[in-house]
């Protein structure tokens, strides 16, 4: 019970001492309640229409679509590794954060977003759900099994780190399973659907049904997704690594609940911890793909998560060495562990390719994905703001000792000055950005599904993106509806006209509370005679630059950021970019996509704030400054025939 | 003794010998046992609601057989004390009253109480203050000057302005909606007395503004009408949440705990 009692008292009292005075209010409130009470029965609360629009907005919808910000990928103390990390904060708290209130870091400190979210979605591990959380409580049958020795007693980075990995050896073990307890699971999920339900808000903030299907391949290669359910109502358990660990069978027990009315898509995520896994171009059991898997894959798969706070996965230098701005917050290792991930089949622009070659030689595309941002925070909050990073493991990375961004008190052994730890490879990330009428569970999902969708690094910039034969000028005042009628957005294909190139229409709109953009970029991938091609062409350049036809790059904009302060230059830079564009080596015989990338000016990077306000240098072997960017959904130009 | 203790055979043998004792002493008292028509009843509805149809009289009286059977045993064991200071039970007793102590508040909350409740929570249905606007967006501040002074002499507003992904009109954002939106400060920038007249040129994120404000909402509360589904959402979860609590308080205060 420790830990229950312990949240429960940080929870305003406010039903237990208010709602005694319910007899004494019930009169005197109705007078406050209502602006002319006079005419009403005294008992009776009637709706007045004129009062409800003039005060609340009036539900809008959009046709031309709003941009709406979200983060869908949320652990809580319902999640075991999560409980080991000393979050003890619920399903309930965690939306609560996401629409504006603060909560307590597990080290004391408070976390507010400068802004509430649009929608959220908590993810919790599906296996062992709630099972820490019982285990630490002395009062339970569960807490008497041996692996729980301990954890009510968890202190510092250090026992916890232990913890963490004995635990999950314990699990992995043949005995796993006695302490997967289906009483308590039934329990967390309950919850966690109850809290999403109950903080959904049509309108104004959407609170998504999820949870975290948390496998991996025999060499810890990563195969995590998280599922997202469309409406109110879920299964009873979500099915989890220990119902199967291969990918494949979460397809068919999503299908199985698609075919009875709950509708759900899952959204890979951390391919690039996958060791190769993620998009491989064989099965579960090794076989080639074949166009069945294929169709199970998109049926269930639209989104992939392309950053979080364990790094990028849009592409690898190694795998794109023309990319200059390839070798951006690429975390090397597999996941939960410190072993080298092997960035063949773990990035997703390669997937774009192979997915091509595979249309071309077999006439299907299991990778036909479009793109969000999320965080995976752990602390059920969020973690994608440079200047306010807390990391995402709870007390074991609160500080930026613990997440190897300042020197330790005492160097290592070697004489090495900061903590050894996976965290330093880390970073302030993610935001998915959705494109939908209005901000309702159904709105946003159709916009999944549809993949008219993009990710950030944490700004919230947004990223319009079309392509079509007769797309409007870009001073045309119905811009929009135009490109909307006679174009594509993102995530959408279009078929080629033979003997015509389509245009594209790009559009960015930087993050009034961030810094301003530098240029938009288009990356093309093709396969022609069986090689996989890909091309970084920038379109738009801040300042009114013109593209170097050479190169196809912008000129530097001297955007610069002072370190001693973290202060950037306000001379370049630009609130919005947009451009036309057409591929002068089109093909319309060719499979190609087509994805924007749009950068952000330099800003300090988390490590430099975590320097700055600890008042060392900034660590030497970490970039001081980075670049927030956006990435879109692709568009697919496929050929007529 | 203690890792012997641990072993589920020391506790096997323990427990069977003190029921062989408890058993011996008491096995020759009778008790009688009546099935009653209710009791038949209940076993036949339960059937029925697993099985979808009435059991037929062969397999009602198996049911009852086996209910006299387990009703048996469950006497004895009571008799045996077996449920106390079992933790299994223990914790499925206090598991049982707790969904009773939760579930039975949430039910039907009558208008006078959500009110009630409204009102001594109102600081969670308030609503900031409110901006309605027009705005015309421009890069440059020169352009935002000739395009006020072309409003002051009667240019239709829709014919200015710069394309920007910015909205022409917003309706009720807050501040914090403006700040987030225009850039820090942005709200603050603008003269709330000066409703129905185009002022600015004000400074943004995105360059500099020309707003119309036709309503300035103050801050309030959010009508009951308006709030009615969060209240009664709010009022449910905070009584589920406060039940148990108040359900042990009480019973905490009708007893007598002393800690010696």
């Amino acid at each position: 019970m420790r830990n229950t009692i312990t949240r429960k008292s940080q929870t305003p009292q406010r039903g237990l001492t208010k709602t005694a005075l319910i007899p004494v209010l019930a009169v005197s409130s109705l007078i406050t309640a209502c602006s002319e009470p006079a005419t009403q029965d005294s008992l009776t609360v009637t709706d007045t229409t004129l009062e409800t629009t003039s005060v609340t907005a009036v539900r809008e919808t959009n046709p031309l679509r709003n941009a709406y910000f979200g983060d869908l990928h949320v652990h809580t103390m319902y999640s075991f590794d999560a409980f080991i990390f000393g979050t003890t904060s619920s399903p309930d708290d965690a939306y609560d954060f996401a629409r504006g209130k603060t909560i307590v870091h597990p080290a004391g400190f408070p976390m507010t977003l400068d802004r509430p979210l649009d929608f959220y979605g908590v993810t919790d591990h599906a296996f062992y759900l709630g099972i820490m959380r019982q285990m630490a409580d002395p009062s339970t049958e569960i807490s008497k099994h041996e692996a729980a020795e301990g954890l009510d007693k968890l202190t510092g980075a250090a026992s916890r780190n232990a913890k963490f990995q004995d635990v999950i050896g314990f699990m992995r073990s043949d005995r796993g399973l006695e302490i997967n307890d289906a009483t308590i699971r039934k329990d967390a999920w309950s919850d966690i659907v109850a809290a999403a339900n109950r903080h959904n808000d049509p309108g104004n903030f959407t609170a998504f049904i999820a949870y975290e299907y948390t496998s991996s391949g025999a060499d810890s290669g990563n195969l995590h997704r998280n599922v997202i359910f469309r409406g109110d109502s879920a299964p009873e358990l979500p099915f989890s690594r220990l119902d199967s660990l291969n990918p494949e069978d979460l397809w068919t027990w999503m299908d199985e609940n698609r075919a009875n009315g709950i509708e759900s898509l899952a959204i890979p995520h951390n391919s690039n911890g996958s060791n190769g896994n993620m998009f491989s171009l064989s099965d579960w059991a090794g076989n080639p793909l074949d166009s069945a898997y294929s169709a199970k894959r998109m049926r269930n798969e639209p989104l992939v998560e392309i950053t979080q706070v364990k790094g990028t996965s849009d592409t690898h230098p190694a795998l794109s060495p023309n990319d200059e701005w390839a070798d951006f917050e690429i975390m090397p290792y597999r996941i939960a562990t410190m072993l080298q991930s092997e960035p063949n089949g773990s990035y997703l622009r390669q997937a774009y390719l192979n997915g091509i070659s595979l249309d071309n030689e077999k006439g299907f595309n299991p990778f036909k994905v479009g793109v969000i941002g999320s965080s995976d925070t752990h602390n059920a909050t969020y973690a994608g703001d440079e200047d306010d990073y807390w990391s995402k493991t709870g007390l074991r990375d609160a500080d930026g000792v613990l997440r190897g961004s300042v020197p330790l008190d005492t160097p290592n052994a070697d004489g090495s000055e900061y903590a050894v730890t996976a965290q330093n490879t880390w970073g302030a990330s993610g935001l998915a950005g959705v494109w939908a009428e209005e901000n309702t569970r159904e709105a946003l999902y159709d916009a999944f599904r549809r993949k008219e969708t993009f990710g950030t690094t944490g700004p919230r910039m947004k990223v319009r993106f079309f392509a079509g034969y007769n797309l409007p000028e870009l001073d045309d005042p119905q811009l929009l509806a135009k490109a909307y009628a006679d174009g594509v957005p993102m995530g959408a294909d279009l078929i080629a006209e033979p003997g015509d190139s389509p245009e594209f229409i790009a559009w960015v709109a930087r993050d009034a509370l961030s810094a301003p953009l530098q240029r938009i970029q288009i990356i093309k991938g093709w396969v022609a005679n069986g090689i996989a091609e890909e091309q970084v062409i920038d379109i738009a350049c801040s300042g009114g630059a013109a593209v170097d036809p050479a190169t196809n790059r912008c000129p530097d904009n001297g955007a610069r950021v002072n370190l001693s302060d973290c202060s950037i230059s306000t001379s370049s830079g630009e609130a919005e970019l947009r451009a036309k564009w057409r591929d002068p080596n089109f093909d319309a015989s060719q499979n190609a996509f087509y994805y924007v990338r749009a950068l952000e000016n330099p800003t300090c990077r988390w490590s430099t704030w975590d320097a700055l306000r600890a008042g060392v240098e900034p660590r030497p072997d970490m970039a001081a400054t980075l670049q927030e960017r956006a990435w879109s959904s692709p568009i697919w130009v496929t050929p007529t025939n | 003794m203690i890792s012997f203790l641990r072993q589920p055979l020391a506790w096997f043998l323990c427990l069977s010998g003190a029921l062989f004792i408890a058993d011996a002493r008491t096995s020759d008292q009778t008790e009688s046992l009546v099935v009653t028509p209710a009791v038949r009843a209940r076993i036949a509805l339960l059937w029925e609601t697993q099985m979808g149809t009435e059991p037929s009289a062969s397999e009602l009286e198996s049911l009852i057989a086996g209910w006299i059977e387990e009703e048996v045993l469950y006497r004895e064991a009571l008799r045996l004390g077996l449920d106390r200071e079992d933790s299994i039970i223990r914790r499925r007793l206090v598991q049982k009253l707790n969904f009773i102590a939760e579930s039975d508040p949430v039910a039907e909350p009558e208008d006078a109480t959500l009110l009630a409740f409204y009102n001594a929570n109102l600081e969670d249905f308030r609503l900031p203050e409110r901006f309605t606007f027009r705005q015309l967006t421009f890069r440059q501040e020169a352009s935002a000057q000739a395009a006020l002074i072309a409003l002051s002499s009667g240019a239709d507003a829709a014919t200015l302005g710069e394309s920007t992904m910015l909205n022409r009109a917003y309706s009720y954002r807050s501040a914090l909606d403006l700040n987030s939106t225009f850039g820090m400060g942005f709200a603050s920038r603008l003269d709330k007395a000066l409703v129905g007249t185009w002022q600015g040129p004000v400074k943004s994120s995105f360059g500099f503004h020309l707003v119309l404000l036709t309503g300035v909402e103050p801050e309030q509360a959010t009508p009951f009408s308006a709030a009615r589904s969060k209240v009664i959402s709010d009022y449910q979860q905070a009584n589920k949440q406060h039940a148990r609590q108040r359900y042990l308080e009480n019973l905490i205060n009708n007893t007598e705990i002393r800690i010696e």
